[in-house]
């Protein structure tokens, strides 16, 4: 196999065993950080059960949340043209939340957020399926790589805010029952290329590091907004990294805004 | 060097950066302008509370309740100023970082990569917008710009730069800075009072993360020996395979170098 591989990538100049190291560092790193996140989480979970008892009486911030934008099929191109574009021109337009839906508060936000990481999951994963069929082309190692390790991280991301919602004794959140789904599952299908998918990636990865720092801002629940804080940044990093591999400025911009993240009312659970 | 660095496609992609730049920095303005009166507004009812208790009840129990409800807003208050000067300490290290780096040859003279010296101009630049930022905030809300650097760090970061060899050694020190600062400030937003400066923190963090995601991955094409493959676009069939996952050690983001709130509060 090391062979084909090498054939394949007639100049490897770095050592594949250095940096294979370095990955399990990296694991180990990952795995590392699982007790702290957790402990946050059962807080969170524990008063997310409490207030779940109560009536429904902390839902304004998903009321005011007046100019936050949803993910449109435009987004998915990341330059300052296309981001005026996606800005004016979402094509799918999010229906207002029902009254009284089995997510609400803090927990409608927990449950668009697992949301999200499955439809990235669903997005790296049916990226990865293509890849195996040879539809996108020749996939470079280090794309299959980064594919692979996010991936991993979304359904972390997304084991972790279903954990709150069972703990909450609300149904997790399977699939992604989200307005934007049909749309991006639509641009994966027809995706051609390593790039066509990296930038469908990227768009998803932006705009959940968006609605994070939505969340940040907007969550009340202690356990909640750390554990939004500690996501965000990773998302950002996929992003910075999908860039670099789209031949873009990986750190576009100073601040991380909120106009792209995704809104509450765009969960259809 | 040649770095298959093509000047006039970075420059377009810089300008493209700053037309989006721009649009943040719009958006992160209003954030703090909001986020300065929400809290001046809080600073003013408590008075107020304190004013109203005290004619009323003169020096009595409620006065008292005034008084009590009045400083844990104060003191929130006071924790926010010192944690932007904190922050604007760190930023400031890491401006002086970038400038000092960029002194060095093979980060910002004729042996430099050209996409590592373009990183680090603009890099320094955001570090620069971003202890403004954290400066302004503390400023309108009665504290001091923090002018300095980190009283912590700086020593540190004056010994590294003494025993620079290489561009490696320049990346690793950037790459400890940069988590310190995105620890740090992912900590703030469970520190802070205002829900906009926890967007503030959260918004900044993000950015800073980013910077060091690069970095670990410039670091390993560094070590690695292959710093040709430092190119925008990178040629990236030639990338080996770990590559791709370096640049994100961890699915959660960790807090554990995350510096005390009054760390580089100003004295």
């Amino acid at each position: 196999m090391s062979r084909r591989r090498n054939r394949e990538t007639p100049e490897m100049a770095i050592s594949e065993y250095e940096l294979s190291s370095m990955t399990s560092e990296l694991n180990m790193l990952h795995n590392e950080t699982f007790p702290s996140v957790h402990k946050e989480l059962d807080e969170f979970s524990a008063n997310l059960a409490e207030i779940s008892r109560k009536p429904a009486g902390r839902r304004s911030f998903l009321m005011g949340m007046g100019g936050v934008a949803i993910l449109g099929t435009a987004a998915a191109c990341s330059s300052s043209n296309d981001k005026k574009t996606a800005a004016g021109g979402g094509t799918t337009s999010a229906p207002s939340s029902a009254a009284g839906g089995v997510y609400t508060g803090d927990l409608k936000v927990v449950a668009l957020a697992a949301a999200l990481e499955n439809l990235a999951v669903t997005a790296y994963q049916g990226a990865l399926t293509k890849a195996g069929k040879g539809e996108l082309g020749k996939v470079p190692p280090a794309v299959a790589t980064f594919i692979t390790t996010a991936m991993k991280q979304h359904q972390d991301h997304s084991d972790a805010w279903n954990s709150v919602l069972k703990k909450a004794n609300k149904p997790a959140i399977s699939g992604a029952p989200l307005t934007i789904t049909a749309g991006q599952v639509a641009m994966l299908n027809a995706a051609k290329s390593v790039p066509d998918v990296a930038k469908l990636a990227l768009a998803l990865e932006n705009a959940a590091a968006e609605t994070y720092t939505f969340a940040a801002i907007n969550v009340t629940d202690a356990g909640g907004i750390m554990t939004a804080a500690t996501i965000q940044p990773v998302e950002t990093m996929h992003a910075a990294i999908l860039s670099f591999v789209l031949g873009e400025y990986p750190v576009p911009v100073s601040f991380i805004g909120t106009s792209n993240a995704v809104q509450p009312s765009a969960l259809t659970a | 060097m040649d770095n298959k660095l093509d000047e006039g496609r970075f420059r377009e992609l810089l300008v493209e950066s700053d037309d989006l730049q721009s649009d943040a920095m719009r958006g992160a303005r209003r954030d703090l302008n909001a986020y300065v009166d929400a809290a001046h507004e809080a600073r003013h009812e408590s008075r107020r509370d304190l004013r109203v208790g005290g004619a009323i009840f003169g020096a009595g129990a409620l006065g008292i309740a005034a008084l009590a409800f009045a400083s844990p807003a104060m003191a929130e208050s006071a924790q926010d100023i010192m944690a932007l000067q904190t922050a604007a300490g760190l930023e400031n290290l890491a401006v002086f970082t970038y400038k000092t780096a960029l002194t060095l040859d093979f980060i910002g003279g004729k042996s430099a990569n050209g996409v590592v010296k373009a990183f680090a101009l603009k890099t320094m630049a955001q570090h620069e917008e971003h202890g403004k930022a954290f400066n302004a905030a503390a400023t309108k809300l009665g504290g001091k710009a923090q002018t300095a650097t980190d009283p912590k760090y700086t020593p540190v970061v004056q010994t590294a730069a003494g025993k620079i060899k290489g561009a490696v050694d320049v990346v690793s020190l950037a790459i400890t800075l940069e988590d310190i600062a995105a620890e740090t400030y992912v900590k703030n937003v469970g520190l802070v009072s205002t829900s906009d400066l926890r967007g503030l923190f959260a918004s900044v963090a993000g950015v800073e993360s980013q910077h060091k995601a690069i970095l670990l991955a410039v670091q390993a094409l560094l070590k690695g020996g292959a710093p040709e493959l430092i190119a925008l676009p990178p040629d990236i069939a030639k990338l080996p395979a770990a590559a791709g996952n370096v640049g994100f050690p961890d699915g959660f983001f960790p807090t554990s170098m995350a510096a005390p709130v009054a760390q580089g509060a100003v004295k």
